[in-house]
């Protein structure tokens, strides 16, 4: 009898430990240290689209929106989801365009970002653009 | 770049004059920014006197200009020590990125300028020589030029550069405007990293001293980040890098501290508690990362993405003390 318990024993405190080093192994994986770059690139596309929504808040650009039938949810949201190299080239050229920071600036801006999405299919908005797919 | 644009130059100028006449209001009609009184005002006019000069030979305003730009912060350089650097042969000209990555190269950090008058004003006003590249021609036919402006007067309506053979040249400013606009206003300021550009504002400097990091310049990237940090004390990204240089140069003990000073002023920083958890785990205080990471999950929420929960394994012995962690208050 004691001959054939032990072995078992033994077998079941090494079948233990084996799975206790199965359930560790993907714990094993070196995670990596963050860069600052990549940080800075992150704060900035904050700041982009923070700078973008702001100028949302002006009442003439939501009143003129909401003529449009376009609510603010659905710009915020697109906002939302360009990526970091649009938000930065959109910026740029509302920066840069002759009309500033002028209402009709901004609302040439968000009629343009709408029919780049509803041509990509991301947005239905404009009737008469046609969606790629 | 080239030497010819100035043969080309009556040809253009009557190509402009078409051009304006058949667009008319198209050209950007560029002013002096309005006149400001107290903390805010510019001097009429000013030149920066002790910029020296480098005449460039045949089209090599590249090399001209970098060395003026390099000279003006006492780095010696002369354009036949930089042509191998920055001058691509086949191309019969220079990168700007290459301008930039030789400067950097020299431990300078290399700023780049909001494209107006007024952002160069102000830095001529603060003594900073500012390399703009131009566009000499058309759009359509560019005639590519790096110059470096060292002043204006506002009175004459000129702007002074060191460009191509003339020192201290006065071009009037709206042509000068013209050709810097057909270059997309590109601007480089080029400072030691602890001397902020007058402009500077922190996402732009800092995105320069991750780049100074990025490509080795560690003692530079941490002048860089200090400066920041003093500048724009309630900025994380600036101690962030300070905790990622430190672990670059191997000084976890400085890193640490970093890292964990970061997760007390600044909780909702993910990165700060991610490189926080490694550095720890790597410094073989396997139960301080585990703590930090509880916290973080704790901080941060279920969401949140961390890396795994370190394992708890003390196979190294711990090389620096390791710290007791308390998680933030909520």
């Amino acid at each position: 009898m004691r001959h054939t318990r032990l072995p078992i024993r033994q077998i079941a405190f090494i079948q233990i430990l084996a799975m206790l080093f199965l359930a560790c192994a993907p714990l094993m994986a070196q995670a990596d240290m963050v860069s600052t770059d990549s940080v800075v690139a992150e704060q900035k596309l904050d700041h982009d689209r923070d700078e973008l929504k702001s100028m949302l808040q002006k009442q003439e650009v939501q009143q003129t929106l909401e003529r449009m039938g376009v609510s603010q949810e659905q710009v915020e949201q697109r906002i939302n989801s360009l990526t970091p190299q649009e938000l930065a080239d959109f910026n740029q050229q509302l920066a840069e365009a002759p009309t500033g920071e002028s209402v009709v600036g901004v609302i040439a801006f968000f009629v343009f970002v709408f029919i780049v999405t509803d041509m990509l299919c991301a947005t239905n908005i404009f009737s008469f653009v046609r969606c790629i797919n | 770049m080239r030497h010819q644009h100035l043969l080309l130059r009556p040809l253009h100028q009557l190509a402009l004059v078409a051009a304006a006449l058949i667009l008319g209001g198209c050209a950007a009609n560029h002013e002096w920014p309005e006149k400001r009184e107290g903390s805010g005002a510019r001097p009429e006019h000013r030149t920066l006197e002790d910029i020296p000069f480098h005449a460039q030979d045949a089209y090599q305003c590249g090399p001209a200009a970098l060395s003026t730009m390099l000279n003006a912060r006492d780095i010696p350089a002369t354009p036949d020590e930089l042509v191998d650097r920055v001058y691509l042969p086949e191309r019969g000209g220079t990168l700007q990125v290459e301008m930039v990555s030789a400067a950097r190269e020299r431990g300078l950090l290399v700023y780049p300028l909001e494209g107006s008058l007024d952002a160069l004003m102000q830095e001529i006003a603060a003594g900073n020589p500012v390399l703009v590249m131009q566009n000499l021609a058309l759009e359509w036919w560019p005639q590519w030029h790096f110059a470096v402006v060292i002043g204006y007067d506002r009175e004459a309506s000129e702007v002074i550069l060191h460009t191509d053979t003339r020192r201290a040249h006065a071009e009037p400013m709206r042509p000068f405007m013209n050709s810097w606009k057909r270059a997309d206003y590109w601007a480089r300021v080029m400072v030691p990293p602890d001397q902020l550009p007058a402009t500077a504002q922190p996402l732009p400097w800092l995105s320069a001293a991750s780049d100074l990091e990025a490509t080795g310049q560690l003692e530079a990237a941490r002048r860089a980040y200090k400066t920041a940090l003093t500048e724009w004390p309630d900025e994380p990204a600036p101690r962030f890098g300070l905790g990622n240089v430190a672990y670059a140069m191997d000084r976890p003990g400085p890193a640490l501290t970093h890292f964990q000073q970061l997760t007390r002023t600044h909780p909702q920083m993910a990165p700060a508690w991610n490189n926080l958890t490694v550095l720890l785990s790597e410094q073989g205080c396997a139960i301080a990362a585990r703590r930090v990471h509880d916290c973080a999950r704790k901080t941060l929420g279920d969401e949140a993405e961390l890396p795994e929960r370190p394992a708890l394994r003390e196979t190294r012995r711990a090389t620096t003390a390791c710290p007791i962690i308390r998680c933030p208050e909520r």
